[in-house]
């Protein structure tokens, strides 16, 4: 059933997220589009953009693909699947975490994990610029953009507005 | 700094509606905004301290930072009530914009433009990792990570399920040696 399918594959992305969404974005495309085709990839890329565009948190992308999958009953499941896994870790770790600030594990597990979010992060944006082929335009954009957030310092809102106008002339 | 934790329920609910309700662009300036400056819910050094540990959790970083804050003040109905009212408006926003979209997706302009902010947000995460890399540019080890990672989850497309412990290991080994 498609619902438990949705739970499930959400549920599993909660739990390996760490850094958030951008780090999970490649695993999420992998198993959203290549193994489940519950979206092509270019619609991923769209869906994509629109939880991006629109306020909130960008975990809101899970509900737009659990929507395309199974309806609004698949927009809840899967937000929720994404969510709950790793809401009751944070209930159960919060409180353990500050115990262990001294910890010699803890200070080497934070160290351990500063690069993978970095290098998996990297990988989650060059996966949605690289929907299936290679398209240099989409490079070039994601480019053009990398480079505006780390020089200008303004709401990224911007940023994105101004790379839809581009996309209107180059896609 | 005087701190004045919400008193309620209620008053923990309107507030993570007004960042859920207002956050364009990201929400995390948005919960810094309201629970800081506006309402004085908890001080910066703490604001700052939560979202660090949610941001090393797995899952939405803050997602998670509801679930943790809503515990603090109330225990379980605060966690429920706080991720509620935080997922609530954006959750409408996001649906509502992606049945316009679908009613125009057929048109290739408006495909063109969504596209493009895709691929502005693809540039976003890009930038958010170089700026979080940029305080490991001196630790080879760690660089060594980052490239693993990216070569065989971006470009090689190999699943994080087996990547991710692989290199936990490997990260865990280089800090307990003091490379990282």
């Amino acid at each position: 059933m498609i619902l438990a399918d949705l739970a499930l594959t959400f549920g599993v992305l909660s739990l390996i997220a760490f850094g958030g969404m951008p780090a999970v974005m490649p695993e999420m495309q992998r198993l959203v589009v290549e193994v489940k085709a519950w979206t092509t990839p270019a619609e991923f890329i769209q869906l994509f953009a629109i939880a991006q565009a629109a306020p909130g948190p960008n975990v809101l992308i899970c509900s737009l693909i659990g929507w395309r999958a199974a309806g609004l009953p698949g927009a809840i499941v899967a937000l929720l699947a994404v969510c709950a896994p790793a809401a009751v870790l944070s209930w159960w770790v919060a409180d353990l975490w500050e115990r262990f600030k001294e910890s010699p594990w803890r200070i080497a597990i934070q160290r351990a994990i500063a690069p993978l979010v970095v290098g998996l992060t990297l990988s989650g944006g060059f996966v949605l610029c690289t929907p299936s082929t290679p398209d240099w335009r989409l490079w070039t954009i994601a480019a053009a953009s990398a480079t505006a957030f780390l020089t200008l310092k303004i709401n990224p809102l911007w940023i994105l507005a101004a790379g839809g106008s581009v996309g209107a002339f180059l896609l | 700094m005087d701190v004045t934790p919400p008193k309620d329920l209620k008053e923990l609910f309107t507030g993570f509606l007004a960042i859920g309700a207002r956050s364009f662009g990201g929400v995390m300036p948005w919960a810094h905004r309201t629970m800081v400056e506006e309402r004085r819910w908890l001080t910066q050094a703490d604001f700052a301290e939560t979202i660090g540990l949610c941001q090393f959790l797995p899952g939405p970083n803050i997602g998670n930072a509801s679930i943790v804050l809503g515990k603090r003040w109330f225990g379980v109905a605060g966690s429920i009530v706080a991720f509620l009212g935080l997922m609530a408006l954006p959750f409408i926003w996001v649906m509502a914009l992606g049945v316009l979209y679908l009613e125009w997706a057929s048109d290739p302009v408006v495909r063109a433009v969504v596209t493009g902010v895709g691929a502005t947000g693809a540039g976003l995460f890009m930038g958010t990792a170089l700026k979080l890399g940029r305080a490991l540019v001196n630790r080879p080890a760690a660089l060594v990570l980052v490239a693993v990672c990216f070569l065989s989850v971006g470009v090689g497309r190999i699943s994080m399920l087996i990547v991710l412990p692989v290199s936990a290991a490997i990260g865990i080994f280089f800090a307990r040696r003091g490379w990282l």
